[in-house]
């Protein structure tokens, strides 16, 4: 018969062993621990127990409790394991919560935890071989927790992988989708959707920076907080990601991370990054995710700003064409001929279209109309406004008896049609055969040159430029009669400023020079050459900036 | 070029979206445009039914994050059923269980919000 110590220790023996299989066929450290803490609980009739394992730190973190109110257990200190025996702080926690009995657990030759134990029902103390079954229990756990915490690593580091090729795989997928050319647009809402998928955020900007200031591109940040710290910094001071804690840098409210987008080293953009929702700090890995993801974003960015440029630019030259050509069709492509006078012409367009205009229209067989203007502005609007003017001069110069009444007229509708800012430059007049005169007006366009026997009359008499105001007073007619031998030069300013290498401008005296030493023997074609050679002469190796038109006419 | 497709339906007051083939960076605009809809037709109450779906990348789920807010505020939510194990272990390494809903079918998910 066995005596009742005989039937304790046998009792005591199978639930060593229940324990043991228990424990050893679970990899659930929660399971592992609480089989502990219940299986001591039963048996020394206690009320409360908790287990805490050391961290990386050698800390003691309380993993599983029983009969511990949430306050009590926010008591437990901050203690090492290697201080606990001997700390007040710790000494002070068992006492508040009546634990009698604190024993270590060590696994792999360590100490890695402790067990705590309150006071048994009904007053008994724990007996010595109580604290053996509880050591022997300990043993016996210890390995099942070794092999919970080993497993439990594994997990957190499958898990680690698992994300991290997650986000290559996503970072692949963008890369894929951003190799094209994207609207700028599109590549926001593809980075914010990665980021805020990937690292579950709601709280973000993403900005660039260009050389007009930055540019908020999305944003869920309050817009002043956001505007006022922007202004503060400087593209150049981020270069690498930054995060709360990096000294020196103050972050918006709510924001956390700022990545900087960068092309060869150069920051051209930043994410902000607010609070994870899921409460859990950026990792490293994530902080490169946001980062890669930014770089493959900002270049896409740039590639779609070059594109529009280049768009833009063979829009424009697109644009000048299309001026280029207007212009041209709308100057003579003969002059007309006649008896008592002969006429020569130039036009040079600069690359950058202006507005010269010039016409030679026969009104009758004793009378001709010459006219020249200068639109100002270029390309196809003053292009437009070009055309504009010769249908307006066409229209009216056979209806008006007076050029100076339709000069008035012409002016109105002119004004009428025109962009606010722009204005035209206009002579014009009419050389009669008959009685070998010429009248004009001249409305602001430089005053065309009369040379009889080496001098200069300059034509100034008219009015108002064309497109400034509707007409107030009447413009001014003048008539000059024309012997033989005089020549008249018509021009634009093109001429006059013509722009030496040296940024010297051609000069109205320059100009009167010339003529006034011209030849009275060589014919108008003659004089407009020697003209042209010689502003070429004086801009050799500058760029031709304006158009260039002449007009020259000789009495016969 | 992968297949991707979107289908809305009407079940009851809810609105269940059925995602077919592969929500990539490439065609997490078309469920972006399928959101907007909803959302300007007033309709907050979305089912996202991912049985048909193979793939999900993070440009995916980032349209979820964008617009789970708006139907919130609106009284409605957007929950997730039918999800295929591969699929489920995406939203749940990026940490989604703990911020949405997700049925094992479609009608409970269209059941709660009626509910």
């Amino acid at each position: 018969m066995l005596n009742t110590g005989t039937n304790s220790a046998m009792a005591e023996f199978s639930a060593l062993v229940d324990f043991s299989k228990l424990i050893n066929s679970s990899l659930d450290l929660s399971l592992s621990l609480n089989n502990i803490l219940l299986t001591s609980l039963s048996k020394f009739h206690t009320t409360r127990g908790l287990i805490a394992l050391t961290d990386k730190n050698s800390q003691l973190i309380v993993k599983a409790s029983k009969g511990f109110t949430p306050q009590l257990l926010e008591q437990f200190p901050k203690v090492s394991i290697h201080q606990c025996s001997d700390h007040e702080a710790f000494a002070a926690f068992m006492q508040n919560t009546r634990t009698v009995v604190c024993r270590e657990i060590s696994f792999s030759g360590e100490n890695r935890g402790v067990i705590i134990l309150g006071s048994r029902l009904g007053g008994n103390e724990y007996t010595n071989s109580d604290l053996e079954f509880l050591d022997t229990l300990l043993n016996l756990g210890a390995s099942a927790i070794e092999n919970s915490l080993n497993f439990e690593e594994m997990k957190r580091l499958n898990k680690d992988l698992d994300t991290r090729i997650n986000q290559l795989s996503s970072l692949f997928d963008l890369g894929k989708e951003f190799s094209g050319i994207l609207e700028v647009s599109t590549v926001t809402r593809l980075l914010t959707f990665s980021i805020i998928g990937q690292l579950l955020v709601s709280k973000y900007a993403i900005i660039t920076f260009g050389q007009d200031g930055y540019n908020v591109l999305d944003t869920k940040i309050q817009a002043d907080l956001l505007e006022n710290w922007l202004g503060r910094i400087k593209p150049e001071d981020i270069t690498e990601p930054l995060s709360l804690d990096s000294a020196g840098i103050d972050l918006p409210e709510k924001v956390e991370l700022v990545i900087p987008m960068q092309i060869k080293g150069e920051t051209k953009g930043i994410i902000l990054l607010g609070k994870r929702i899921n409460g859990k700090e950026f990792s490293r890995t994530d902080i490169e995710f946001a980062y890669s993801v930014g770089s493959l974003a900002i270049i896409s960015i740039e590639n779609s700003r070059l594109f529009q440029e280049a768009l833009e630019k063979q829009r424009l030259e697109k644009d000048l064409e299309i001026a280029r050509n207007i212009q041209q069709n709308l100057l003579p492509k003969k002059l007309p001929r006649m008896k008592k006078f002969e006429i020569a012409s130039y036009n040079k367009s600069a690359r950058q279209v202006g507005g010269d205009y010039f016409d030679v229209i026969k009104l009758d067989s004793a009378r001709t109309l010459i006219a020249i203007a200068d639109v100002s502005g270029k390309g196809v609007q003053a292009a437009l406004l070009m055309a504009n003017l010769q249908a307006f001069l066409k229209s009216m110069c056979k209806k008006f008896g007076e050029i100076s009444e339709a000069t008035g007229l012409i002016n109105d509708l002119v004004t009428e049609n025109i962009i606010i800012g722009s204005f035209i430059t206009f002579f014009w007049g009419i050389l009669d055969e008959e009685n070998s005169t010429f009248t004009y007006v001249n409305a602001g366009h430089n005053p065309p040159l009369l040379l009889r026997e080496g001098t200069i009359t300059k034509l100034k008499l008219g009015g108002m430029i064309l497109g400034i105001i509707p007409t107030m007073a009447p413009y001014a007619l003048e008539t000059v009669e024309l012997k033989p031998g005089d020549a008249l030069l018509l021009f634009t300013d093109g001429v006059t400023e013509a722009m030496s290498a040296g940024g010297v401008e051609y000069s109205d005296e320059r100009l009167e020079e010339l003529l006034i030493n011209y030849s009275p023997n060589s014919t108008s074609s003659e004089l407009i050459e020697k003209i042209k050679s010689d502003i070429e002469l004086f801009t050799r190796g500058a760029v031709q900036s304006d158009d260039i038109t002449m007009l020259a006419m000789k009495a016969l | 070029m992968a297949d991707f497709n979107i289908n809305v339906r009407g079940v009851g007051s809810v609105d269940v979206i059925d995602l077919h083939g592969y929500l990539d960076a490439h065609t997490a605009p078309d469920l972006e445009n399928a959101f907007n809809r909803l959302i300007n037709d007033g309709k907050y109450k979305v089912v996202v039914n991912f049985d048909h779906l193979k793939y999900i990348s993070s440009a995916g789920l980032g349209v979820f994050m964008a617009y789970v807010e708006t139907m919130r505020d609106n009284k409605g939510d957007i929950k997730f059923s039918n999800m295929k194990e591969n699929v489920y272990n995406i939203f749940d390494l990026l940490g989604f269980p703990m911020l949405y809903e997700f049925f094992e079918k479609e009608h409970e998910a269209v059941n709660k919000f009626t509910d």
